[in-house]
């Protein structure tokens, strides 16, 4: 089977529930994230088999790759959307509350929030495998849009419709930068395919500062999207305001696909020397901010949601750093480990948001009290975003650091050190809570099935990852990040 | 004259683009944005995109434009209030339009082809090569391409066979997002229900 029928299954997946929604309300919305999430994972089952050999030379082929980054990122993509429809579910008596026309039982009104991350998840999955600039800046448009509703849809509460206008605001901004460095590059080279442009650039001596200017361009806007130093600012407004499904998917799956496709496009400008000497430096300094900006911004939180945004803006950080050392396994194996911790993260402040009625720290007092096992699968996610050893974010930093000091960027290590280091305060700031603050009251708290096995399940991921790395590295290959077809069609743009 | 026509839809293009930002009134605005668009069509039609340049200007300066006006009558937006930036905004938004507008034109300056012409299209070539891609050498494009008669370039033909045949996959795309734009739409101005 061809790889971009996955693809196609999703998109046709996301218009069946939209119609069924539309023409046979049913009575209980849960079933059609129930559906959802059952067709994610049999396309996940899928991407086991489908065969990269199989895609059509002609139509698809020149744009599309699934090498196995793509099938990785793919996976990633996938098991993120998920967890987001098991957590909306889980959250859906707040989304209720804030989304106009769901209120009064249960006619109508939920249902896209579940069936819009299916289009988003589509359009991650044509991010991972996106080898052509114009076909990149599509998929990546599908994401945002899909985004910029999602984060705006609860529309009665003030928080989500700021959150809504600042990232339809900034992120038209950085669209923008986008197409105008793509066009840069093209103007310089006259390509828009990947491959073409690493078979070309390394070795281009013309016009080096208009590929320099369209390099930077599109390296600004792809950082507003991983949340990187000078473009971060959004992050914490809209993680803080949107839901925390879509904060979760935001955190996750937006990061996971846009660092990919920051990867591929770096990949060649950094093998030509002449723009390395230039793209290095801002990516080094960029790297350090960020690292310095987040963990240190982060302190000072008192509201989960808020913190979580801090937070990652420093994983972005560190995945820049792991960029910048050339080895793209050790990213990947750092963004497989932030998925489930993060995921987990999440879930935790769904169920307490959902009977405590706040996300701020104070509403985690005496967890472990109320809910010994909630408490312990958050202290496993906290430890693991900390980077504790035997957890999966330790290997994942650790790898980052090493790749780091294998390519020689000491003074990026000397930040990165002292801003992990910092990690651990605010991280166990949620422990402390937990633990050792006095609770308004001392009811247990309690957790529905379906929450129970996906902490369960994600928990155990970072612990399992955090004692037995292979498992996810066998998943990860090591392929040049750009995928260079054998035989580079000749596709000369004569009219 | 092609440089003297550039640069005179150029400055109109930042004239209006300029009226935009500046008026008070939105509907103002939405016709400097008008003058702005057919300055662009402009452009493109100097390129000799004819094609675009027309959708330019239907798509862009009419519906587009008509929408926009729709909804400010709707919304019934009064003349926007006089605000009184603080002098540091001010002075960190000239900054930074001042670095990226030298940045640019520092990058503009260095481009090796400055002043060279592209030479035009050769159309036999280009009817030879589109042959020996497989082309069928009777098919509309070619016929046009290979007739004296008519000097432009059968610009609708070339996006149409570009779009359907070498893109169908982008084109797809496009599509999936209209429709994510139209169920965002739906979403987000749903009124609570009684």
């Amino acid at each position: 089977m061809s790889p971009h029928y996955l693809e196609i299954f999703v998109i046709g997946l996301a218009l069946t529930l939209l119609m069924a929604d539309a023409f046979f309300p049913a009575r209980e919305k849960r079933v059609i994230a129930w559906i959802g999430a059952s067709g994610l994972a049999i396309v996940f089952g899928l991407l086991f088999v489908v065969d990269p050999a199989a895609l059509p030379p002609d139509t698809i082929a020149p744009y599309y790759s699934a090498d196995p980054h793509a099938l990785f990122f793919k996976g990633l993509a996938l098991i993120a959307t998920i967890f987001v429809l098991l957590l909306g579910c889980d959250f859906m008596p707040v989304l209720r509350r804030g989304i106009n026309g769901a209120d009064n039982d249960r006619k109508g009104g939920v249902a896209e929030s579940f069936i819009l991350p299916l289009f988003a998840c589509a359009g991650m999955m044509w991010m991972a495998s996106a080898t052509d600039l114009i076909f990149l800046f599509l998929s990546l448009e599908l994401v945002t849009i899909s985004f910029y509703v999602l984060v705006a849809s609860m529309r009665r509460q003030v928080g989500s419709l700021e959150a809504g206008v600042k990232y339809l605001l900034l992120g038209a901004l950085s669209t923008g930068m986008l197409v105008y460095g793509i066009t840069w590059v093209f103007g310089a080279t006259g390509m828009t395919k990947m491959s073409q442009l690493a078979v070309a650039v390394p070795g281009m001596t013309d016009n080096i500062a208009a590929l320099t200017f369209g390099s930077m361009l599109v390296l600004a806007a792809l950082a507003f999207k991983v949340g990187l130093f000078p473009f971060h600012s959004w992050i914490p407004d809209v993680y803080q305001g949107a839901p925390t499904p879509v904060t979760a998917f935001l955190a996750v799956a937006s990061k996971a696909a846009a660092v990919l496709v920051l990867a591929r496009f770096l990949d060649p400008f950094l093998n030509n020397p002449e723009i390395a000497a230039k793209l290095i430096p801002v990516l080094g300094v960029i790297s350090g901010a960020t690292l310095l900006f987040g963990n240190l911004g982060a302190l000072g939180q008192y509201n989960f949601k808020r913190l979580m945004a801090y937070s990652s803006i420093a994983h972005a950080g560190f995945l820049l750093l792991g960029i910048l050392g050339r080895d793209f396994t050790l990213v990947s194996f750092y963004l497989g480990a932030y998925v489930c911790m993060t995921l987990a993260a999440f879930f935790a402040i769904s169920i307490v948001r959902r009977s405590v009625g706040r996300d701020d720290l104070s509403a985690f007092n005496g967890l472990a009290r109320r809910n010994p096992a909630l408490a312990f699968t958050l202290v496993v996610s906290a430890a693991s975003l900390a980077g504790v050893p035997l957890t999966a974010g330790f290997i994942g930093k650790f790898g980052v650091l090493m790749g780091a000091v294998n390519a020689g960027y000491w003074p990026l290590v000397a930040v990165a050190v002292p801003a992990a280091a910092v990690g651990f305060y605010y991280y166990f700031k949620i422990v402390r809570h937990m633990f050792w603050e006095k609770p308004d009251d001392l009811e247990p708290l309690p957790v529905g099935r379906l929450s129970t096995t996906a902490l369960a399940l994600l928990t155990a991921g970072t612990l399992v990852l955090g004692f037995y790395p292979r498992l996810l590295e066998r998943a990860i290959q090591d392929a040049p990040i750009v995928p260079i077809p054998a035989a580079t069609a000749n596709t000369a743009d004569t009219p | 004259m092609d440089s003297i026509l550039f640069y005179l839809f150029a400055l109109v293009m930042i004239a209006f683009g300029f009226g935009v930002v500046m008026n008070r009134n939105p509907v103002t605005s939405a016709m400097c944005l008008v003058g702005c668009f057919l300055g662009v069509a402009a452009l493109f039609i100097m390129l000799d995109a004819f094609f675009i340049g027309v959708v330019q200007i239907a798509v862009y300066a009419g519906a587009v434009i008509v929408l926009f006006v729709f909804i400010l009558m709707l919304l019934d937006i009064a003349g926007e209030k006089r605000r009184e930036f603080p002098i540091h905004a001010i002075a960190i938004g000239l900054i930074v339009a001042v670095i990226v507008g030298g940045q640019i034109a520092m990058v503009a300056g260095s481009l090796d082809d400055v002043g060279g012409k592209f030479p035009p299209i050769d159309k036999a070539a280009a009817v030879e090569a589109r042959v020996e891609r497989g082309n069928n050498p009777d098919s509309t494009i070619n016929t046009i391409l290979t007739d004296p008669k008519k000097p432009s370039y059968p610009d609708v033909h070339i996006i149409g066979e570009a779009l359907f045949t070498r893109y169908p996959l982008h084109l797809q795309i496009v599509a999936v997002l209209l429709t994510v734009g139209a169920v965002g739409v739906v979403v987000l101005s749903k009124k609570r229900l009684e």
